[in-house]
């Protein structure tokens, strides 16, 4: 008993949330202490898509907007992290990488308005995206400092010593090897951003609508049920990456 | 081919690595290099590889002055203390490698990558991946992708530290074996005395940026530098109790 209990517990806690809120987005009356709806409807959903009709664009908003900062925060910090990773003074560049996460998002942000402010950029796209970089690239960086390690290196020289360009070396090797890593830190960074609802209100100023915001709002409305429905989809796209990262994060005893 | 090494200098922050060195190494032989750790052994090799530069000095490879050439171009493979197989790909391809970005077509690379399977007796692994392997085993694909690409000189950096003493000695025979048939020029370099021996047609000891290489064995084990000696009287001291 002891062996499953513990491991079960777990499971349970951890699946819990995943249970609860696909069930409350189609609950009709569920009142206390009944561990069950006493019906189950679609209309919440209906609700979702009929009476917002901003819902679907702000879905696909989001997804080109998480996209644009994995796709620049990766690229960045790929390229970057191998410049950094020769240079002798990599762990104090690492060391102040870290800084940025030593203090709230939030007040990250406020303190970024300022200049957003001067240069137009608050309350647009452009200037979430740079934010949410500016936030994400010392992770990344960090992340692809440790992947071109003395392994990488070491790879790429042997490349050469078997005849490959340096052209070769990257796509034949270097590229390929460096795949799992790429898409790990994309979809980390995807769902950082995915999830990013501090930055974005405070340098989108309420113009730039992602579905994180638009979840809060329907909580802020006090309206449960269709924000368990919008939480559905926001954990929509993150699984779909997860799965086709599956095999970078699967544990490996 | 030949190597000819000519009064080759590196220095590294401040620090002497390699010291106006010279030698020459005939063809098809192989040169064991011995030295404690940090007395430029590495180096040497990187420098004729052309991974690292020299400061002052000429390298020759079969009679072709390689120095300031790149890499790419000296067919010179060096091999890592790791059997470094590029994960994404299976033994077979792994050996195909240095075939395919030589220009080799898809279907002669892999007839040829075969047949290296078949002598370094891995015929049954072709389709497995390098994490899939034992040490031994990827460093047999390591060695084999790197006799494949037919290089002029094949220069061995501890390539069996991290084997076990059986695995090592199966592979000290295969290396040496394929390596003379094939007639490779080879620098072995190794901390192992016994392996240095087995290995070597010609010995060396390098210290302080310099390379001595002897003329046999016996002048070999006479210098005590070499700790031969050493060597001979801890098992003589077995025979006296």
């Amino acid at each position: 008993m002891r062996k499953y209990g513990v491991p079960v517990f777990i499971a349970v806690v951890l699946i819990l949330p995943f249970l609860y809120l696909p069930a409350l987005s189609v609950a009709g009356t569920w009142k206390y202490p009944f561990l069950l709806p006493a019906s189950w409807s679609p209309e919440h959903w209906e609700r979702l898509f009929g009476a917002h009709q901003g819902f679907v664009p702000v879905v696909i908003h989001s997804v080109l907007l998480s996209g644009s900062v994995a796709l620049l925060t990766t690229g960045t910090g790929f390229f970057l992290g191998r410049l950094l990773s020769g240079d002798a003074g990599h762990r104090q560049i690492q060391a102040v990488g870290y800084l940025t996460y030593a203090f709230s998002p939030v007040i990250y942000a406020y303190c970024l308005q300022f200049f957003f402010l001067k240069t137009g950029m608050s309350g647009t796209v452009p200037g979430v995206i740079i934010v949410q970089f500016l936030l994400f690239f010392p992770f990344s960086v960090i992340y692809f400092i440790s992947h071109w390690g003395r392994n990488m290196k070491a790879l790429e020289e042997l490349c050469f010593t078997l005849g490959a360009s340096r052209r070769d070396a990257w796509i034949l090797a270097l590229l390929p090897v460096s795949a799992p890593a790429i898409r790990t830190a994309f979809f980390q960074i995807f769902v950082f951003s995915w999830f990013d609802f501090g930055l974005t209100r405070v340098i989108g100023q309420g113009r730039v609508s992602t579905l994180s915001l638009t979840v809060w709002q329907y909580l802020a409305e006090a309206d449960p049920h269709i924000a368990a429905a919008g939480s559905c989809l926001l954990l929509l796209p993150p699984a779909i990456l997860m799965l086709i990262n599956e095999k970078n994060i699967r544990f490996k005893p | 081919m030949n190597i000819n090494v000519e009064n080759v200098s590196v220095s590294r922050s401040g620090h002497q690595v390699l010291n106006d060195l010279s030698f020459e190494l005939q063809d098809g032989h192989i040169l064991s290099v011995m030295g404690k750790s940090g007395c430029g052994k590495t180096t040497l090799l990187r420098v004729i590889a052309g991974l690292g530069s020299a400061d002052t000095g000429t390298i020759t490879i079969g009679g072709r002055d390689v120095t300031g050439i790149p890499p790419q171009e000296r067919r010179a493979v060096y091999l890592y203390q790791e059997a470094l197989l590029f994960p994404h790909l299976n033994v077979l391809e792994n050996l195909a490698f240095g075939l395919k970005i030589r220009g080799e077509n898809k279907k002669s690379a892999e007839n040829k990558a075969r047949d290296m399977l078949e002598q370094l007796d891995l015929t049954s692994h072709a389709h497995k991946k390098s994490e899939q392997l034992s040490g031994g085993q990827r460093q047999r694909v390591a060695f084999g992708r790197a006799l494949l690409v037919s290089p002029s000189v094949l220069l061995l950096d501890e390539p069996f530290s991290n084997l076990d003493s059986e695995t090592r000695m199966a592979m000290q025979q295969l290396y040496r074996k394929m390596a003379q048939e094939r007639g490779i020029t080879t620098i072995f370099v190794t901390h192992d005395l016994k392996e240095a021996v087995i290995m070597g047609s010609r010995l060396s000891y390098m210290e302080e940026g310099k390379l001595r290489v002897y003329d046999d064995l016996q002048t070999f084990a006479a210098d005590p530098l070499t700790g031969m000696q050493r060597e001979i009287g801890f098992w003589q001291s077995f025979d006296k109790k």
